[in-house]
């Protein structure tokens, strides 16, 4: 493949190591040609490197498997002790798989039981994940909203099922089911 | 969501928006106070300025007899200022529009962009250099007004300034690093400048660094990977730097420099991103005229958008364009920088990947 079909999220060969492209770029230099400015992690050490091709330069791909598999459980949140693996299923195969809790980039926050997602497996081992753009999750606490305070679209924190607090509208009460942006943490609606 | 909608949402994003409006409002006041005037310059044009590698957006102008004309989105006001120059209008900036088509989505450039230019005369480039250090100063006075006083016309050199952006502090002070690009190519890519400016010995040194090199590579590409892999990062860490006197062939635009092989052109790097571009500027029409033509010709050989030369442009040339020091700035990319975020689409309320999803 060439330098200028590269994209986010792509997975390439970097000086013989697997890495996917976190970031890419292209741009021409003042009076020049193409070239395509990137970002990529090793997917076995996490390590970032940084490199501009030309956009004629070979680019190898490295061969993923993609999988959807179901969250079985895990210690979240991460960090205690043995929380730093998460137990996932091939709800075909029954098949269960271990995933380190670091790919999934600090969305682990929105992990439910049973919620299906895409990962990409690199010689066996879990290296990326396609998590949900938005997840519906009950809200377990939210204080009444205060009348009075009611300029400019105001917001209050309230915690959702798995333990995050995210700032929602006022009129959202405990036990409703609200949708949250898991890129940003934003509430987008309610369910 | 769309920008409109997260405002409403949460409130506290307008100051980020507004920084927009108050480094633009600092720019004027800058070069007002320096006796420049402002031009508006066309964003209909039958003809485009002459950029071999930049794709242009392309419509049709019509009248009520039916008659047509091929038009065009300008890709720079540069060609309008120097007209106004060479007609006799002394010093002279502009804040407008420009397009670039056919490029990636990213998050330094928009397709849509607004870009300052501004053109000293009589000057050269590095008075250019000077107006930006101070311009730089101005805007941070106005955009984060704790520090030394409030600047004026007659009180512009600040000092004692540093920006932080994304955590790390810029200071701001002059004098800003200099670097010439034979000296970074020698520090930063260990290549010596006979290796730097022959074709098969830069090439063949970058194969050795372990680029590739096909039949077709050329000289440029080497170049610039070079630039963007080896001498990019280690500019503009602490403070802006000024790479300076570019290869002749890497400034189309711009007058050559004492040793001829150079052309008087800087760009001005800052965290990563590049700031602007600077020329003092050719004021030689025919020599003008031939790399016009030549732009011309490489663009037809890569297959882009034919568009016809813009003749005026030559031609006011010939009425005699003064010594002037000129830069293109994207000033999209300083108010990111102002307002400390990492991607220009937080600092535009219609962001083109919001428009055109």
């Amino acid at each position: 493949m060439r330098a200028n079909q590269l994209k986010t999220g792509m997975f390439v060969l970097y000086k013989d190591q697997p890495c996917t492209v976190v970031k890419c770029e292209f741009y021409f230099p003042g009076k020049g040609s193409a070239f395509a400015r990137t970002k990529m992690k090793n997917v076995k050490t996490g390590n970032v490197y940084e490199y501009t091709f030309k956009s004629a330069d070979m680019v190898e791909t490295v061969d993923i498997d993609t999988v959807e598999l179901q969250y079985l459980y895990g210690d979240l949140p991460a960090g205690k002790a043995g929380g730093d693996t998460l137990y996932f299923m091939n709800p075909r195969t029954f098949d269960q798989f271990e995933v380190p809790v670091s790919i999934f980039e600090g969305k682990e926050k929105y992990l439910l039981a049973e919620m299906k997602m895409f990962f990409n497996f690199y010689e066996g081992i879990a290296i990326g994940v396609r998590f949900p753009l938005k997840v519906t999750v009950k809200v377990t606490e939210a204080q009444e909203a205060s009348a009075g305070n009611t300029v400019n679209a105001p917001k209050k924190p309230v915690i959702i099922e798995t333990g995050v607090e995210v700032l929602a509208p006022l009129f959202v009460k405990e036990g409703e089911m609200i949708i949250v942006d898991t890129e940003t943490g934003e509430y987008v609606s309610r369910a | 969501m769309k920008t409109f909608q997260k405002l409403k949402q949460n409130p506290e994003l307008w100051q980020r928006y507004w920084v927009r409006e108050r480094v633009i409002d600092a720019i004027r006041e800058y070069f007002k106070g320096q006796g420049f005037h402002e031009a508006e310059v066309p964003l209909l044009l039958p003809a485009p300025s002459t950029e071999p590698f930049l794709e242009v957006f392309e419509t049709e102008l019509k009248d009520d007899q039916g008659n047509k004309w091929q038009g065009f989105l300008p890709s720079s006001p540069e060609f309008a200022l120097k007209k106004l120059l060479s007609a006799g209008s002394g010093s002279v900036f502009t804040i407008t529009k420009s397009f670039r088509n056919g490029e990636g989505r990213s998050s330094r450039h928009n397709p849509e962009f607004t870009i300052l230019e501004w053109y000293r005369t009589p000057g050269d480039y590095m008075d250019v250099a000077e107006d930006f250090e101070r311009l730089m100063r101005f805007i941070l006075n106005r955009v984060h007004p704790a520090g030394p006083g409030p600047a004026g016309p007659n009180n512009i050199d600040l000092q004692g300034l540093a920006l932080t952006y994304q955590g790390k502090q810029y200071d701001l002070n002059s004098p800003w690093e200099k670097i010439s690009v034979a000296e970074a190519f020698a520090k930063y890519a260990s290549v010596d400048i006979e290796t730097m400016l022959n074709g098969s010995l830069l090439i063949a040194h970058g194969k050795r660094k372990g680029y590739q090199v096909t039949e077709t590579t050329t000289w440029e590409e080497i170049w610039n990977q070079i630039m963007a892999n080896e001498i990019e990062p280690k500019l503009g860490q602490n403070g802006p730097t000024i790479l300076y006197d570019y290869p002749i062939a890497q400034a189309a635009l711009a007058r050559p420099a004492k040793d001829p092989r150079f052309a008087e052109r800087f760009e001005i790097f800052m965290a990563g991103l590049e700031l602007g571009n600077c020329f003092s500027e050719l004021t030689d029409w025919k020599e003008q005229e031939a790399r016009c033509k030549a732009d011309l010709a490489l663009r037809q050989a890569q297959g882009k958008l034919a568009f016809p030369m813009d003749n005026d442009f030559i031609d006011a040339l010939k009425l005699g364009m003064p010594p002037t020091g000129g830069i293109a700035v994207g000033v999209d990319r300083l108010v990111a920088l102002f307002a400390d975020t990492p991607d220009i689409a937080d600092t535009l309320f219609f962001p083109v990947g919001e428009m055109f999803a």
